[in-house]
């Protein structure tokens, strides 16, 4: 019963924060969608008229897929920098319910709000290719979510780092370009790409939605068990660092 | 710990920051209802040991319990009793009004918006933020956002309250409502305060007992009574028509280190006398030796005297 409270008192910041916040909530949409756009009329300069239906499909999920991941692995990490730059992340851990369900709360409302925005995103997209997808939402969302909770883990990690070192924003940088790379590596038939987090989950969901691939019942196992060794790793990595600043009186400073 | 009035019971705390020795062996006890002061200069381990008390820093060795839990095996259930404001940062949202703020707080702390709203309400109006609810914290006063921290830290209706600095920077009249406001805390509700401050004036009008930290060590734990009486030196200044004759300088001087200056017809002789009763034995030597007493004053230690007496004098 406490920890629901938890959670109404973190879904009633995200929603206060979007509310003072609108118009950066809008422009973000705005600066998704011309990225997006560049990338679709750079696609379409460089390959002209030989690009394929199915390579925009692609791209169009691909992107909203990439989308999905970096706001994810920005949750923690970017929570605890912005709660350290305002101040108030002492009194976090000042909840006798624990900071870490604070922050796993804000995470589970974020990709509530993620999936608000990538869908917004992936029918913008499908507007501007003129690809319409018949989208498998309940496989598209699931999946996603199986897949997501790797990179929470990860989003874990940067975040103890975060609590250390505070500022944490190149990192952030590196691993953008990073996953784009990762998403394109060769999974399946199963190989040893598959095993980083994020990357089975990602291809399972691109090739299901645009050629309706289906996988058998050992992939999602698979997903399954890499997201939660990533998200039990990334867990571990936070505890470790929060000890951490807790013996060197970092948690308040930065 | 057996005795049941004792909330808070540090004994032989130590933390070390590297080679820095930040805590050195504390020990101190705060009772339920008491209004602790813990005064130190910069860098003394006053906030270290705060934080260490809430868990906030893990210390190297030494026992804390509060409420008779072990910080280092209960911290959370330590929590569900505990409320602070932090010196340093903001302890709340600028981006949220105090209505917003408050029921935040409440809720990281497992109670619900209808559960809280009855203490909020109390505490928007004690602390004088009613009509300011729903403003933006950002637009508000050092002073007002204080008293947004204030109150969220205590809208869980803790046991123990930890005020790190709670009126750096605040004017003379917030600083005034929040000692009323903290006094009232233990008047009327019976809570336990721990506070450290370098406002002396603040902590002497606040606290029924101070320590004393210097170097991460105690060199002061008494009441605010005990301490003063212990250095209850009075100074006292004379003016006469005329110096004071040789006999009469002798006796003064057994009373306590004086000087006298003498210009434009008159001597102003200024003592400080060991006990405060000897004023009467100054009288009586200025009287015997026939001096004439144009203008008498004297001055005591306030808190601020004694606690620099303190910290130049201990090694």
């Amino acid at each position: 019963m406490r920890m629901l409270t938890l959670a109404v008192a973190e879904l009633r910041l995200m929603g206060w924060g979007l509310k003072r916040y609108f118009f950066n909530t809008g422009a973000l949409v705005l600066v998704m969608y011309l990225v997006f756009l560049g990338m679709f009329w750079g696609v379409r300069a460089i390959a002209g008229g030989s690009v394929s239906g199915d390579s925009l499909d692609s791209m169009v999920v691909g992107y909203v897929l990439w989308l999905m991941a970096m706001m994810s692995i920005q949750a923690t990490g970017g929570e605890v920098m912005n709660e350290s730059q305002t101040g108030t992340l002492e009194q976090l851990y000042l909840s006798p319910l624990g900071a870490d369900m604070i922050f796993l709360f804000r995470i589970l409302n974020g990709i509530l709000f993620n999936y608000i925005f990538v869908t917004i995103m992936l029918f913008l997209s499908m507007l501007t290719t003129g690809r319409m997808l018949t989208v498998d939402f309940p496989f598209f969302y699931g999946v996603l979510l199986l897949s997501i909770l790797s990179l929470v883990g990860i989003s874990f990690m940067l975040g103890g780092i975060g609590l250390i070192h505070k500022r944490i924003g190149s990192v952030y940088g590196i691993l953008s370009f990073a996953l784009i790379g990762m998403m394109l590596l060769p999974v399946y038939p199963f190989t040893g790409w598959a095993l980083l987090p994020f990357v089975a989950g990602a291809h399972t969901v691109n090739s299901h939605t645009v050629h309706g691939t289906n996988f058998p019942a050992w992939w999602y196992i698979l997903i399954t068990a890499n997201s939660l060794f990533y998200l039990a790793a990334g867990l571990m990595v936070f505890r470790v660092f929060e000890r951490k600043a807790m013996r060197l009186n970092k948690m308040g400073q930065y | 710990m057996t005795d049941p009035g004792v909330l808070i019971h540090v004994e032989n705390l130590r933390k070390t920051y590297g080679r820095t020795i930040a805590v050195d062996g504390l020990s101190f006890q705060a009772r339920k209802g008491e209004i602790l002061g813990i005064l130190g200069p910069n860098g003394s381990g006053k906030t270290t040991t705060l934080k260490s008390i809430l868990g906030l820093v893990s210390h190297d060795s030494g026992e804390i319990l509060v409420n008779g839990l072990s910080v280092a095996k209960n911290r959370k259930r330590v929590l569900e009793s505990a409320g602070a404001v932090l010196e340093g940062a903001r302890n709340i949202y600028w981006y949220l009004s105090p209505r917003e703020n408050l029921l935040y707080f409440a809720g990281i702390r497992g109670i619900s918006a209808r559960r809280a709203t009855p203490m909020i309400e109390h505490l928007l109006r004690k602390l004088e933020l009613w009509e300011v609810r729903n403003k933006e914290v950002r637009q508000f006063s050092s002073g007002m956002k204080q008293k947004v921290a204030m109150a969220c830290a205590f809208v869980h209706d803790p046991e123990v309250l930890f005020l790190d600095e709670p009126t750096m920077g605040l004017d003379v009249e917030i600083a005034l409502s929040m000692r009323n406001w903290i006094r009232s805390l233990v008047g009327e509700h019976g809570k336990t305060i721990l506070v450290t401050s370098h406002d002396m004036g603040f902590i002497e009008s606040l606290c029924d007992r101070v320590l004393i930290i210097r170097s991460g060590r105690i060199i002061s734990d008494e009441t605010l009574q005990s301490l003063k009486a212990r250095f209850s030196e009075k100074t006292v200044e004379v003016v006469l028509e005329a110096p004071l004759t040789q006999a009469q300088t002798e006796a003064a001087e057994a009373l306590g280190p004086c000087q006298t200056v003498c210009d434009d017809g008159s001597c102003r002789l200024r003592i400080r006398l060991h006990q405060p009763g000897s004023i009467m034995d100054l009288m009586d030597i200025l009287r015997g030796g026939g001096s004439v007493v144009k203008d008498f004053s004297t001055s005591g230690n306030d808190l601020e005297d004694i606690f620099l007496q303190m910290i130049r004098r201990e090694p």
